[in-house]
């Protein structure tokens, strides 16, 4: 199996895979999106709410908060002794303030230094003239089975390599495809007139190009044993981390297999 | 209020809400600030395009 990283930032991992087939890739998608486990805002405690928007929304709002997450900090709460929720397996946030104010994600004090929102620039709830709000919400360990605002993943998806054929005994270089194709796939060369595939990892296998083709010149096809694979993370973890973080919960799945058999 | 997240595939987008409404209020051509923003996705660009601050 050849991997091949295309791009990476601390917001995306691109890669190609070669020599898996359909059921590994997409146990690994799986298990990133709904099961590597992340931080997010579970309880919510009010002390005080003046302002319009209702406990429980704020409450909503407050738990869709990406968190930086460390799973070296934090246990889950199921492996805890306590009954609901402790030091050990939860992070304290308060947010205090007093109108006229909008309160941001940024202004959430975090018990422990480590563990903080992603971004400090979500507008969480407008305080106007006189209103005062206060509140302590405890984040949890939880997986994207259990609700979404645990997936740490935003866009995690894999698609077939594109293969494009053309054959150039019936292409007469009329520049169709490279018109109609809605991702820009190819470019006609009016020097060499001819067609030439200049994007090719960008092609979506719409086929719109060999359908349009007045010859049928071109075949679109996907290699069914290579794929190229998106993670998006939202923050919690680098994208990488999720990737890895996958990797383990799948083969600890593999194992428990063959601890039954 | 805006979303937290986009409502189709979770991305935090409100977070770039406030300088997406400062940068095209001074007249920045909105397509553009989008680009600038990193939000690729249309479910991700119409959360912000369509959004109106009520209250």
């Amino acid at each position: 199996m050849e991997i091949e990283i295309k791009n990476q930032d601390d917001q995306e991992l691109v890669f190609t895979i070669e020599g898996a087939d359909v059921s590994l890739v997409n146990a690994l998608r799986r298990i990133a999106t709904v099961e590597v486990p992340t931080l997010a805002i579970e309880t919510v405690q009010f002390t005080r709410n003046d302002a319009r928007i209702f406990d429980e929304a704020l409450a909503h709002r407050l738990g869709l908060v990406p968190i930086i997450t460390d799973l070296e900090v934090v246990i889950p709460q199921e492996e805890c002794d306590c009954e609901d929720y402790c030091s050990r397996c939860s992070v304290s946030f308060t947010l205090k303030g007093k109108g006229p104010k909008t309160l941001y994600s940024g202004d959430l004090k975090s018990s422990d230094p480590q563990i903080k929102p992603v971004l400090d620039t979500i507008p969480l709830v407008k305080l106007r003239e006189g209103e005062e709000l206060e509140l302590e919400a405890i984040a949890q360990l939880g997986t994207g089975s259990q609700h979404a605002k645990w997936q740490p993943t935003t866009s995690c998806a894999y698609k077939h390599y594109p293969q494009i054929t053309i054959d150039l005994d019936k292409c007469e270089a009329c520049g169709l495809c490279a018109d109609q194709c809605p991702r820009s796939v190819y470019r006609l060369d009016e020097k060499e007139n001819k067609i030439e595939v200049v994007d090719l990892e960008n092609c979506s296998m719409c086929n719109t190009c060999s359908k349009d083709c007045p010859n049928q010149a071109i075949t679109v096809e996907g290699l069914r044993d290579k794929f190229i694979f998106r993670i998006e993370s939202d923050g919690s973890f680098p994208p990488k981390e999720i990737l890895s973080l996958a990797c383990d919960l799948l083969s600890l799945k593999a194992d428990t297999i063959l601890d039954f058999l | 209020m805006i979303p937290i997240r986009c409502l189709s595939c979770g991305k935090v987008v409100s977070a770039y809400f406030d300088e997406y409404q400062k940068r095209v209020q001074d007249g920045e051509d909105s397509k553009k600030v989008l680009d600038d923003l990193g939000l690729k996705r249309y479910c991700c660009r119409r959360m912000l395009i369509a959004h109106v601050e009520v209250w």
